[in-house]
């Protein structure tokens, strides 16, 4: 039998998840409410959201490394599989917060134990499943970046997470067995391996580098601006990904070498999270591993 | 603190804003990227400037409204003028457009291309050698409208009205010309409508008495199209973006497209069929719903005139409507599924399916056709015939998600001074015996109908239209231009040059979207909505505290706008008032002065647009500077049944309601912020007009068809000669097989380039780089017959006129025994003239009598220009002009020039080089002369004696008298 559950924080994780949005003017008292001590700032806003860190599922579970695809067809899916038509975009972090906000507070109205106990389930899965796997290493690199409000909002939004995962939360849901079974990472299945430019060509292969469900490692440009301005290299202006291969082109051996290292970086806290986080931080670790290698070994042979 | 403690505060925070009645959480759309700058920002905008990345330099812009005039859309356009420099940046979205709703297809941003055209027309220049030599002197606009003003003055005081002609192709407004050629008393317009989409317009006005179908496709069931809206076509942007949003809310979308268009790719059912069995296809899904029941057996006997059906046709005036329903089944019984697949090479399993998936939408049918097969074919026009068929059986015209009639979803305002003159002399070039039903003037006969009638044209304006190049058999059109006994004076209206204007007299250089005025509304879902279009550096500079008076002085060079050059002309016309035209372009405040645009448009937002003076108000700005300022507003939404809708009490008087249930009254029409416009219905013999259709009962407003309903059977059609064609029916296009011999094939050439429009786009460089190019599509069965090995080949395609030569591309995305050539592309300009340097080649000339050649001497490629982006062309190959090798095909009918080809195609012959086209104009008149041969004339058909039905839509209609067929000549004497 389920034990007595505190009320869902349905209006905190409300509040965490519009401040995922572009800011307007409601968004200071949100993030007052949040007892946040300070306003989001639209530029700021546009250079993490727009230009670093997308905010998309899509984007670090999917093998393109893009938005869109199988795995944002995989989180639709789970829209229409709790009964609600996807959003536009519907992999965006606030919509998968206030996706989780209404289905706890779905469960908490629910008429029935069943019905409490599926949309409990459906919320635990929606946490395990579609934001676990991406989204602290994704709030760790915004802490990172951000020297004021955002790194404030990833932090709380980051302890929030864990309580509801390991605390109080997790208590809410009334079958073990959701953690043990019910759930299974799709996201992590069959993830190829990153392409090996050798045999599989350079374009493969720094795409791959830049999808982090399969280099276990996210690069941001503010990565990339800071290879080249420690090996003293042009950065040209673009995508990530041409931008990359041109620096590649101009030192692939510094390149490469400070992606090793930032590799190994964001594999040790990938392993520092296996404990309580589990599966998904398992498969980051172990990528950025591989990567790490496989970057070493290319540096080693000096690939331009 | 815990998520339970966090939680409760943000609950304590929402609770107490909310009780102050403020919104605590933002709106839901924040998430994706399509965020506009907030409108109360727009007087001063702040952005950073993309070319100091990653230096952060701030821009200060004012955002100025405007619409865009490529295609037909009227999407809004938002510019961004630079604070420092007043000169415009750049152009995207206006997000308060209803329409648009702040997106935009390629064509609107390149607008800025257009406008910093390096080769544009910037002064108004004269000829100054032969016309056509390409010799030109700069004059001023008085000189010009001097000139051209005394020589209109001369034909109204000499009653030649109709030497005076306005040939308008794309027109981007609403009411100001027709109004201003109203006040000439000329009979003078012409269009283009007869090369475009008259076989659409007829299908609908047949039924409704309206011309074109306004989709509602964002709430549809099933989206049946006819055209490639996903991509291009008419209102594509408006369009497809609410296409998609039915489609996200579940809807089906049906698509028929010979061709694998991007539309057909995203379509739940890709029809390909043999071109021109679209309707073929359609009855038989009538049919196949008629025979199964399945469709709304009460809509069809309130709302078809079944009844006239049945007395003049069956000769049953009593009959009742279950022996009409009998009477339907066997009226279509023969159009069965195996019909329609032995017509258009369709599976019978696949129409089986596409007729349940129709049926499955009930009253939410959202079916659109324009262009495309409605104008490729002999009887085009039966494709919306057919295709409203199904709307009609299943009551689905005027639904939530249905189709509604354009006038209900268009909001035309009623200008100031209009004139209620009407003029007395009745055009036979544009309106000539032989097509007493085409939907508009005759337009592309022109050559042939002024040789006929040895006919002379002393003014001829054409205006954003290029017949050269556009028009069927554009050399007959040279012949005519070339030709100063039948042309007296052409003005070529045009921002850039083109085909056309290398034959006129004056070429006067007109604003582009952003440079000029206008005023539009068009139907694309179900509300109303005006949008403004304006010179926005004018609109910039006022302000900022300046008053400008004249759109030139904005403008680059001495390019002007229309409006303010039509008033000029006016009162050049008629100087002194003498001849009761000056009148109406006088101001109001300050009768005998000029009015200006200003006034022009002031007058109409205070007096013509319910809800705007208040929306005006509520912010504390005058309409006028409300439209400058947001550039649209929605008048009405959500119009829904009007046919349905009870006439009001104060229209009821005196009421006389005849046995076919239309009801008339002595009330007078009620006052009307709309243009007056469309169908005329007689009155009854006593006098009182009609004011709707009693159905079972209650007296509503009905349909501004004859008989107040939908005429599923036409009593214009059957008593002016074609009774066999009266009820939607199947009519054998040109190109159907039978036809044709065994080495033609139909080749489809109505389809638009996604990025371009017509001749409009051609000098927009970002439209060009995507898209300049226009090979023929053939499959490779075909491509392997005639001996074509590879994409690339040179190929030769013969016309009944002549032939072109291109560049084949072999793919399956177009069905075997089909061809396909988009009319976009293969703009030229002769040796020695001047141009479009970007997406023009430039080409020789040669005639030797009835034969012309066009030769290309050189393809497009990188030239030097203020643009330093000129010298990037990277490509030749700018297409080739395929429609100077087609005959004219006039439907007897609809008037529409029937565009699908039969053609030979084999590789290029010794000598034959990419572009080349040959063309023998006296095979053209041929043809012309065949086509001819199948209409029925309103002096033998005319069952009253005069030209054309009373009824009819019609621009710049004439006095009644007019209509009036003149006495036969005595002969044998």
């Amino acid at each position: 039998m389920p034990k007595a559950a505190p009320p869902a924080p349905v209006q905190a994780v409300r509040g965490l998840a519009v401040l995922a949005e572009s800011p307007g003017e409601e968004h200071a008292a949100v993030a007052c409410a949040l007892g946040l001590d300070s306003v989001p700032l639209s530029a700021e806003y546009s250079d993490l959201f727009l230009f670093q860190l997308y905010p998309y599922a899509s984007v670090y579970l999917g093998a393109e490394g893009m938005i869109g695809g199988t795995a944002r067809d995989r989180i639709a899916g789970f829209w229409h599989a709790v009964g609600l038509r996807p959003p536009k975009e519907p992999d965006h972090l606030a919509a998968l917060l206030g996706l989780y906000a209404s289905l706890i507070e779905r469960a908490e109205s629910g008429e029935s134990e069943a019905e409490e106990l599926l949309s409990f389930q459906a919320a635990r899965t929606l946490l395990l499943e579609h934001l676990c796997p991406w989204v602290f290493a994704w709030l760790d690199r915004m802490q990172e970046l951000s020297s004021g409000f955002y790194a404030s909002w990833a932090l709380l939004l980051k302890r929030f997470l864990i309580e509801e995962l390991s605390g109080e939360g997790s208590s809410r849901c009334a079958d073990d067995a959701v953690d043990s079974g019910v759930v299974s990472l799709q996201h992590l299945r069959d993830v190829p391996s990153l392409p090996d430019p050798r045999s599989d060509g350079s374009e493969s292969f720094i795409k791959g580098l830049l999808a982090s469900i399969s280099s276990g490692m996210i690069i941001t440009r503010a990565d990339l601006g800071r290879i080249a301005r420690s090996l003293d290299l042009g950065l040209r202006a673009g995508e990530r990904r041409y931008a990359l291969e041109h620096l590649i082109a101009q030192d692939a051996e510094g390149t490469l070498r400070a992606l090793v290292s930032e590799a190994h970086r964001q594999g040790n806290i990938h392993k520092h999270r296996i404990k309580w986080l589990g599966e998904s931080s398992e498969h980051l670790a172990r990528r950025c591993c591989s990567t790490a290698a496989l970057l070493d070994e290319l540096a080693q042979e000096d690939l331009k | 603190m815990t998520n339970e403690e966090l939680n409760q505060r943000v609950s304590a925070a929402r609770e107490e804003v909310e009780a102050r009645g403020e919104t605590f959480y933002p709106g839901a759309s924040r998430v994706h990227l399509a965020a506009y700058p907030p409108r109360e920002r727009w007087n001063d905008w702040v952005e950073l400037d993309s070319k100091s990345w990653p230096d952060r330099v701030e821009k200060r812009y004012t955002l100025v409204p405007t619409t865009c005039f490529n295609c037909e859309s009227a999407c809004g356009l938002l510019a961004y003028v630079d604070r420092e420099t007043l000169q415009v940046r750049k152009f995207e979205g206006n997000p308060e457009h209803p329409g648009s709703r702040g997106r935009n297809c390629a064509k609107g941003p390149a607008t800025i291309n257009q406008i910093t055209d390096p080769d544009r027309i910037l002064y108004p220049l004269r000829r100054a050698g032969a016309r056509g030599e390409g010799k030109w002197e700069r004059v001023s606009w008085d000189e010009a409208l001097d000139d051209i003003a005394a020589r209109i003055r001369s034909c109204i005081q000499e009653d030649r009205h109709e030497q005076v002609m306005y040939h308008v192709g794309r027109p981007g407004e609403d009411g100001y010309t027709t109004r201003m050629l109203a006040a000439w008393g000329v009979d003078g317009h012409n269009s283009h409508t007869n090369v475009c989409s008259s076989g659409s317009r007829a299908g609908h006005h047949w039924w409704m008495g309206m011309d074109r179908p306004s989709p509602d496709h964002a709430n549809a069931k099933v989206i049946l199209l006819v055209s490639s809206h996903l991509e291009t076509g008419h209102y594509f942007n408006p369009h497809a973006q609410r296409i998609i949003e039915g489609k996200e809310n579940g809807a089906k979308l049906i698509v028929l497209d010979t061709r694998l268009s991007n539309t057909a790719t995203h379509a739940d059912h890709w029809l390909s069929p043999y071109p021109g069995s679209e309707p073929a296809i359609f009855l038989a899904v009538a049919n196949w719903m008629i025979q199964s029941g399945r469709y709304d057996e009460n809509f069809v006997r309130r709302w078809w005139n079944w009844q006239d059906y049945m007395e003049m046709v069956k000769g049953e005036p009593s009959a009742s409507f279950e022996r009409f329903l009998e009477v339907l089944g066997e009226l279509y019984e023969s159009y069965t599924f195996d019909f329609a697949a032995a017509e258009s090479g369709l599976e019978v399993e696949t129409l089986r399916e596409v007729a349940e998936m129709i049926s499955s939408a009930g009253t939410q049918l959202s079916a659109y056709n324009w262009r495309s097969a409605g104008s490729g074919n002999l009887g085009g026009w039966q494709v919306a015939r057919t295709m409203t068929l199904l709307g009609a059986l299943m009551g689905s015209l005027a639904t939530e998600g249905g189709t509604f009639p354009n006038s209900w979803n268009k909001f035309t305002p009623k200008p100031p001074r209009l004139p209620h003159q009407h003029p007395t002399r009745w055009n036979d070039v544009l309106w000539p015996d032989e097509y007493p039903l085409a939907l508009m003037e005759m337009s592309f006969l022109m050559p042939y109908l002024m040789e006929d009638q040895d006919a002379f044209v002393d003014v001829y304006f054409t205006r954003v239209y290029n017949p050269v190049w556009t028009n069927p058999d554009g050399f007959s059109w040279i012949e005519m231009l070339r030709n100063e006994s039948r042309i007296g004076q052409h003005i070529a209206m045009t921002p850039t040059w083109n085909e056309t204007a290398y034959f006129a007299d004056y070429v006067l250089p007109m604003g582009h979207s952003s440079e000029r005025h206008d005023l539009t509304s068009y139907e694309q879902y179900d509300g109303q909505w005006i949008g403004f279009r304006q010179p926005v550096l004018r609109a910039a500079r006022e302000r900022l505290g300046e008053q400008i008076n004249d759109t030139r002085d904005v403008n680059p060079g001495e390019v002007w706008e229309e409006n303010e050059f039509w008033i000029e002309l006016t009162w050049r016309v008629d100087p002194d008032g003498s001849l009761g035209i000056r009148k109406f372009f006088e101001s109001v405040k300050n009768p005998g002065q000029k009015m200006t645009v200003d006034e022009y448009y002031s007058w109409i937002f205070e007096n013509s647009v319910p809800g705007l003076p208040d929306a005006a108000a509520a912010e504390g700005i005058t309409p006028f500077e409300y439209m400058r300022r947001y550039g649209a507003f929605e008048v009405a939404s959500k119009v829904g049944k009007v046919f349905e809708q009870p006439v009001a009490d104060a229209e009821l008087e005196d009421v006389r309601v005849d046995e076919a249930g239309r009801v008339f009254t002595r009330a007078p029409i009620p006052p009307s912020p709309k243009a007056p416009g469309g169908t005329k219905i007689d009155p009854d013999k006593e006098g009182r007009r009609r004011v709707g259709v009693r159905v079972d009962g209650e007296i509503v407003k009905g349909w501004p068809t004859p008989s107040g309903k939908l005429e599923f059977w036409s009593r214009t059609l059957h008593e002016w000669g074609w009774p066999e064609l009266a009820t939607p029916t199947y009519v054998k296009s040109h190109v159907h097989q039978q036809n044709l011999d065994s080495d033609q094939i139909p080749l489809i050439t109505t389809f638009r380039v996604p990025v371009q429009i017509h001749t409009r786009s051609a000098n927009a460089k970002w439209l060009d780089e995507i898209a300049h190019t226009n090979p023929l599509w053939i499959h490779p069965q075909d491509a392997a017959r005639v001996g074509i090995e590879k994409t690339g080949d040179l190929v030769r395609v013969e016309t009944e006129i002549g032939y072109f030569v291109l560049k084949a591309w072999i793919t399956e995305g177009i069905r075997p025994g089909v061809a396909a050539c988009s009319h976009h592309m293969g703009r030229w300009k002769p040796e020695g003239h001047e141009g479009q340097r970007i997406g023009m080649m430039t080409v020789a000339i040669d005639q030797d009598g009835s034969e012309w050649g066009l030769t290309r001497k050189k393809g497009g490629g990188a030239f030097e220009s203020s643009d330093p982006d000129t010298l990037r062309v990277w490509w030749t190959d700018v297409g080739v002009h395929q429609n100077l090798t087609h005959p004219v095909h006039p439907d007897p009918i609809s008037g529409m020039h029937c565009w699908h080809q039969a053609v030979r195609i084999k590789p290029a012959q010794p000598g034959d080089s990419f572009g080349d086209v040959s063309v023998d104009t006296s095979k053209s008149r041929a043809v012309y002369d065949k086509w001819l041969e199948m209409t029925r004339s309103a002096s033998e058909h005319s069952p009253n004696g005069t030209r054309r039905p009373w009824w009819m839509l019609r621009p710049v209609r004439p006095e009644r008298a007019a209509y009036d067929l003149p006495e036969p000549e005595l002969s044998g004497a």
